[in-house]
């Protein structure tokens, strides 16, 4: 906390700086940063098989029974808890995909505290009737104060199926994933496939085992865990837990209780870890933007400070600083090479993800026709349809996390093109380095991935909008199969044994020809939506970018057309104000160089890159 | 006992055609060979495989059902390969590879009495299965089989559970399947359908039983936890995917089971010394395993000198959290319990019995019915894979008796019930399952009645059915499914009484 309001000290005032030296178009992107900070959410997702304890694990973390648990009935919708310095209160959120603009609406009711199990638990709100998008839960805990975001996710359905894969697209956005799996066995591969991939997907990813109360081997399991870990070449700490003594604790202030209750270590590894690592970049950003504009702004005094000092060069800088004006003014072009890069790199960009995810759903159509011709629909329908299901969402939720990564890493080389762009024109920002630049471009994408209508989508849930999408095609298509069944089922019991052969094997074929259309129908159904979502997401990544790097070159050119209008002026003093404006000069350079030490010192307790 | 309709018949045209089979195909030695095996097998005990997956219990349950600490059972993946147990005059293990001759291993008891396997190094992959005799009366009537764990980590032990279990088109190696899970995943339905051969006649889950297990767990081990179990057990059992694809569900926690049916006095003693002490110390006791063995020095003093660390920790491994906190509200409840009625009331409560009437009804009663499937789909198998000259009379034989049998279409009506393609009201449903055999074969039970019922009012009861279902099979109002549905009930209750009458 008290880091974060260092650096926005040190934000305003580096803003106060623009406004006194007369440069307001320097303060946009400050107050960009300054609210992202001000905003420290750290979002961390809940995920596990079902009946791991998921719901206890959040309800112990905030002591406070938020999340409904019960022995049988799972929890049907996400469940977002954050911190709030009034009272409790339960927002349940519902998305709507908007005509027209594809952009979606929230809907927000505040409902009372009681009824958040009527909207989140399985009972109260099976198959998610009440089509909720998720609840938000704020309380005043200490523990969320830091700007944590608790999400406990549906344990429906397990970690391998469509559900599942929906979870694994949110995974970007998250800043931490805890894996929730009990005390009662080892690691099963489901499990760990699905640790394997988190790992590559999201930065900070942490085992919770639960219910260590409840069995007597649980360190022998945390071993055997801690094998499979290593094993599979998953970094993962490993953090046994007990809710029901957290709870217990909390009830009766043990403080013996609380220790082996497990949770200082996770809360522990939130703050420590999570937090502090969101702590690390929020300071990062905030030193880079405040170096970079305090620099701008020293530019001009240093020119004029230069042609003041020397007045009989002052025609010679005067020409360098027109010629550097000029080729940051190039940079504005739609020919500099970072536009270009920008451009091609997403014209390739689109085109790839199109490929591969018509070359994912082609190999899915594929298979799922050689399955169909392996059985009958009739027996295996529900089976198959969950497995269509599944595959086709995991196929794009894998292209959709391929293409967010290739986004970034495409922003990376934008930003290097940029800088090296204003290098040989720009001595200036060379101190600055690639890093500096490049730097900015990570966080800055990172929060807005969250907007991204895909991802957010892929998060909340599976109603709605994209999630929606997916379920609607599959429900059609069951349904249209649905009416076989009864058909078909009739017309074995009504022929005679001998008859019932060559009719049983056209209504065979029939029923595979059926599936074979309704899997292509919603892989088709699919494919338009995903397609239109990731084509949609990289627009957004591009238009971002581009707005960014074209206000960064305004900038630049208005600074160097501040400093050879300074430096203009210079000459033109009177040689007797010269000796004062020095002075003066020099004090402000002074002045900015304090800024600038301290933006240096506020990074450098952080580890390095 | 009087069971209806009479099965004799089915059992004696499956040997027949058996042996038909094994004329026709003499010389082929592989043929031959399979065919005979399972002539054999005709007469052996049921064979009931127990499946689910990793870590479900699969062992403990097998143990308790035995009475004994028979297969081997650790917190860890454990069993590995496929192990049948039968009855048999003296222990012995015999390994056999997937090549080679089968050999015999050492016999050795582990510490906590498990029958302790070792392979002398031969790799797990290259063993087929081991069979180990033991003798018990518990194995007398049925063998069971102990299966690795499917959705195991080792992916070998768990492909080779899924192998066993669903090997392509052969009919299985068990007559009958008790499938455990701890709770209804994915993964479990995946594989009860899998377990399932496709073909239309033989599409039932007459041979499967899923056993909600672990059931102790279920309420993190609070007192009602089996109350809980049995809630979701028996809302499992009106799930409609699930009942397509099993008979029925119980929930059952076979560490308490094992436990009850093998307690020791001095474990008795332990838990009777832990009853006497102050509620409020063994409930601070109990809020965790490690508090129980290795409790604060503000409880330890609390407890007698008799009941040990060592003593405790025991005891938690033989009971759990759940079967601890139990006993000893048994106890307190009646201080005069003894070793025998605790033992007794803990194996109560873990829904054993519930499960051994079960397995009574659907599979030891219906073993006949069970082999001949068995038996039929080895013929079938072996008429498909060497069609002959003499093959088209045997496949039309088997057709007759799958589509003849009464009882084969009784299982077929079953199935058409469960997957609800039969437009039944519900009440009506409920009762054409009941008297086409779904609770269990035996004519008072068919009828609704007490089991003990006699055969009066068995007789009374089959009429008043017969005539409901005759005037439901004629009326112009059910289409043709249904009216052919009734009419299967209907000759369900003539046979039934056609049992009655006849001495």
């Amino acid at each position: 906390m008290a880091d974060t309001s260092k650096a926005l000290a040190l934000i305003d005032l580096a803003l106060q700086a623009t406004e006194a030296y007369g440069r307001p178009d320097l303060s946009g992107r400050l107050r960009a940063t300054r609210a992202r900070i001000a905003d420290p959410d750290v979002r961390v997702l809940v995920v596990g098989e079902f009946k791991q304890g998921k719901s206890a694990l959040v309800n112990a973390l905030v002591n406070a029974d938020v999340c409904p648990v019960d022995d049988d009935i799972s929890t049907a919708v996400t469940t977002v808890v954050k911190y709030t310095s009034g009272q409790p209160a339960v927002t349940v959120v519902r998305e709507t995909a908007a005509a027209g603009d594809g952009e979606s609406r929230e809907e927000r009711t505040d409902v009372p505290l009681e009824d958040v199990q009527r909207y989140v638990s399985e009972a109260g709100n099976p198959g998610n009737r009440e089509n909720v998008s998720y609840v938000e839960v704020r309380l005043p805990r200490r523990v969320l104060s830091t700007g944590l975001v608790v999400v406990d996710t549906p344990g429906v359905g397990g970690l391998g199926s469509a559900h599942g894969q929906m979870t694994m697209g949110a995974l970007p956005t998250a800043d931490a994933v805890l894996l929730v799996s009990d005390a009662a066995q080892e690691y099963t591969a489901p499990e760990l496939r699905f640790l394997t991939q988190a790992m590559s997907l999201c930065p900070n990813v942490a085992c919770v085992l639960t219910k260590t109360d409840l069995y007597p081997e649980w360190r022998r399991i945390a071993e055997l865990d801690r094998g499979h870990l290593t094993k599979a070449g998953v970094a993962a700490e490993l953090l046994p837990t007990s809710s029901v003594l957290r709870q217990v604790a909390a009830r009766t202030n043990d403080a013996a209780l609380n220790e082996e209750a497990g949770f200082k270590a996770l809360v522990g590894y939130l703050r420590d870890r999570v937090s502090r690592q969101a702590e690390v970049l929020d300071r990062r950003s905030a030193s880079q933007d405040v170096l970079s504009v305090v620099e701008q702004m020293a530019q001009k005094m240093r020119t004029e400070l230069e042609a003041q000092q020397d007045p009989g060069q002052a025609e010679a800088l005067i020409a360098r600083l027109k010629d550097a004006q000029e080729r940051a003014e190039s940079l504005k072009k739609r020919s500099a090479r970072w536009q270009l890069t920008l451009n091609d790199g997403f014209g390739d960009l689109q085109s790839d993800i199109e490929y591969d995810l018509r070359d994912r759903m082609r190999s899915i159509q594929k298979e799922a026709e050689e399955r169909v011709d392996e059985v009958d629909p009739l027996d295996v329908w529900d089976q198959f349809a969950d497995w269509v299901h599944s595959a086709v969402a995991g196929a794009a939720s894998t292209n959709f996390v391929w293409a967010s990564q290739r986004a970034r890493h495409l922003a990376g080389q934008v930003a290097d093109h940029f800088v090296a762009g204003g290098q040989q024109a720009l001595p200036a920002i060379e101190r600055l380095g690639p890093r500096g630049l490049g730097g900015q471009v990570n966080p800055m994408i990172r929060p807005d991935m969250e907007r991204y209508r895909l991802g957010q989508k892929l998060f909340t849930g599976i109603r709605g909008g994209y999630g929606g999408m997916l379920m609607a095609g599959m429900a059609t298509s069951l349904a249209g199969l649905a009416m076989i069944n009864p058909i078909s089922g009739g017309v074995a019991l009504l022929l005679g044994a001998k008859g019932v052969k060559e009719e049983k094997t056209r209504l065979l074929a029939k029923r595979r020809a059926d599936a074979k259309s309704s899997v292509r129908k919603h892989i088709d159904d699919v494919s338009f939506q995903v397609g239109k979502d990731s084509r949609d997401m990289l627009r957004m990544v591009q238009r971002t970018l581009r707005d960014h790097f074209q206000d960064l070159a305004q900038e630049l050119t208005t600074s160097m057309s501040e400093s050879v209008k300074s430096a203009q002026e210079a000459v033109r003093t009177v040689t007797t104000d010269r000796e004062k404006r020095v002075k003066d000069l020099q004090a402000e350079l002074e002045r900015l160089a304090a800024v600038e030490k301290q933006a240096h010192d506020l990074v450098a307790a952080d580890p390095k890159r | 006992m009087t069971s209806a309709p009479p099965r004799q018949n089915l059992g004696s045209r499956a040997r027949s055609l058996l042996r038909s089979a094994l004329d026709e195909y003499a010389d082929s030695p592989q043929a031959a060979g399979w065919l005979r095996h399972h002539l054999d097998r005709f007469d052996e005990p049921l064979r009931l495989a127990i499946a689910g997956k990793v870590k479900a219990g699969k062992s403990t349950l097998l143990n308790a059902l035995v009475g004994e600490e028979i297969a081997a059972t650790d917190a860890g993946e454990c069993t590995r390969v496929v192990t049948w147990y039968s009855d048999g005059p003296s222990p012995r293990i015999v390994l056999h590879p997937r090549e080679g001759e089968p050999r015999q291993l050492r016999t050795r008891r582990g510490e906590h009495g498990g029958l302790v396997v070792d392979l002398d190094g031969t790799p797990p992959e290259t063993v087929d299965r081991l069979t180990v005799d033991w003798p018990s009366s518990g194995l007398r009537t049925t063998a069971l089989i102990d299966t690795p764990g499917i959705a195991s980590l080792t992916a070998d032990a768990a492909g080779r559970a899924g192998e066993f279990l669903t090997p392509d088109e052969a009919p299985g190696q068990a007559d009958a399947v008790l499938y455990l899970m701890r709770h209804l995943h994915a993964a479990d339905a995946r594989f009860l359908e899998s377990f399932h051969d496709r073909h239309v006649a033989r599409a039932t889950p007459v041979n499967t039983v899923a056993v909600l297990s672990r059931a102790d767990e279920i309420g993190v081990g609070r007192l009602d936890a089996l109350l809980s179990a049995r809630r979701i057990a028996e809302r499992y059992r009106t799930d409609e995917k699930l009942s397509t694809l099993c008979q029925t569900v119980v929930a059952v926690a076979g560490l308490l089971a094992l436990t009850g049916r093998t307690l020791r006095q001095d474990e008795y003693l332990a838990l009777r010394g832990l009853a006497a002490v102050d509620r409020s110390v063994t409930e601070g006791l109990l809020l965790s395993a490690d508090r129980f063995v290795t409790p604060p020095p503000s409880l330890s003093a609390a407890l007698p000198d008799s009941v040990g660390a060592e003593v405790r920790a025991a005891l938690l491994a033989r009971l759990g959290v759940f079967g601890v906190r139990t006993s000893l509200s048994l106890l307190r409840q009646d201080p005069s319990t003894d070793a025998a009625a605790l033992a007794a009331a803990l194996v109560a409560r873990s829904g054993l019995d519930e499960l051994r009437t079960v397995l009574d009804t659907q599979f030891t009663e219906r073993r006949d019915l069970l082999k001949a499937r068995s038996a039929l789909l080895a013929v079938e198998l072996v008429v498909r894979r060497e069609p002959r000259a003499g093959s088209r009379a045997l496949a039309g034989e088997i057709e007759k008796v799958f589509a003849g049998a009464h009882e084969f279409a009784e299982l077929r009506l079953l199935s058409a019930l469960r997957s609800r393609t039969v437009t039944l009201s519900p009440e009506a449903r409920e009762e054409a399952e009941r008297l086409v055999g779904g609770a269990g074969s035996r004519t008072a039970v068919r009828l609704g009645l007490d089991p003990e019922a006699d055969a009066g009012a068995c007789r009374v009861a089959a009429v008043e059915a017969l005539g409901r279902w005759r005037k439901r099979a004629s009326s112009p109002l059910s289409d043709r499914a249904t009216a052919d549905a009734c009419g299967v009930v209907v000759r369900s209750c003539e046979g039934m009484l056609v049992s009655l009458t006849s001495p």
